[in-house]
């Protein structure tokens, strides 16, 4: 199936079914969004130093 | 919230609104806008929606109030064009509820008029899903003053397309 068709065939779809994906899509982005939280978190933190570790 | 009167009209706009159109794409809050009544100071509160939905377990979170799972704001119409889109929202059903969304035409005036890339992209979306009645446009961009706006649109995006 094409992407246009795809779209189409989204686009005629019941307003109660769509926001079923709709809650679908939120979850995701909400799941990427804290993913990238977390890494930048995981990234910022400051790095043990050998001797801080030897501690 | 309509039956206990806390609100009067209403309409669901911006992202969730257009779907009623469109094909899903992903949103992380519900724009509703809802009429209130004007205090004699001339401001309109949302206090008695907030109240409402705070006596039923919803809670508040930033300029949002979270309804089930999502994040809901509540908006006064600021001016005739929002004013206008609840009085002529349509209705829908959600899973046997009834409710009240925006109609195409003024979801894509609402947008020509925030101009924001988004908002073009997604005017760009009903022109594509033949989702939009362009005598109907025509007028309500007449009638609020956008007509000069949508002839720049249509100049840089939709010359030359089939529509």
């Amino acid at each position: 199936m094409g992407k246009q068709e795809m779209r189409k065939e989204l686009a005629a779809l019941s307003f109660s079914e769509k926001v079923k994906i709709l809650e679908k899509l939120r979850k995701r982005s909400l799941a990427f969004a804290e993913a990238r939280e977390k890494r930048k978190e995981s990234t910022d933190a400051p790095r043990e130093t050998s001797k801080d570790s030897q501690e | 919230m309509q039956a206990d009167g806390v609100i009067g009209e209403y309409a669901i706009g911006g992202a969730v609104g257009a779907m009623l159109y469109l094909e899903p794409a992903a949103t992380l809050d519900v724009d509703i806008f809802v009429s209130l009544p004007v205090s004699a100071s001339g401001l309109v509160s949302l206090a008695p929606i907030y109240d409402y939905l705070k006596a039923r377990g919803c809670q508040e979170k930033q300029e949002h109030i979270i309804v089930g799972d999502w994040p809901v704001q509540f908006i006064s119409p600021g001016d005739d064009l929002e004013r206008d889109a609840v009085a002529e929202a349509v209705a829908t059903t959600l899973e046997g509820t009834s409710t009240r969304i925006m109609s195409a035409e003024h979801l894509v005036a609402i947008a020509l008029r925030t101009g924001r890339p988004k908002d073009h992209n997604r005017i760009l979306q009903f022109f594509e899903q033949r989702a939009v009645d362009r005598k109907k446009l025509r007028a309500i961009l007449t009638r609020f003053g956008l007509t000069a706006k949508w002839k720049e649109f249509e100049r840089r995006y939709l010359e030359g397309a089939n529509g």
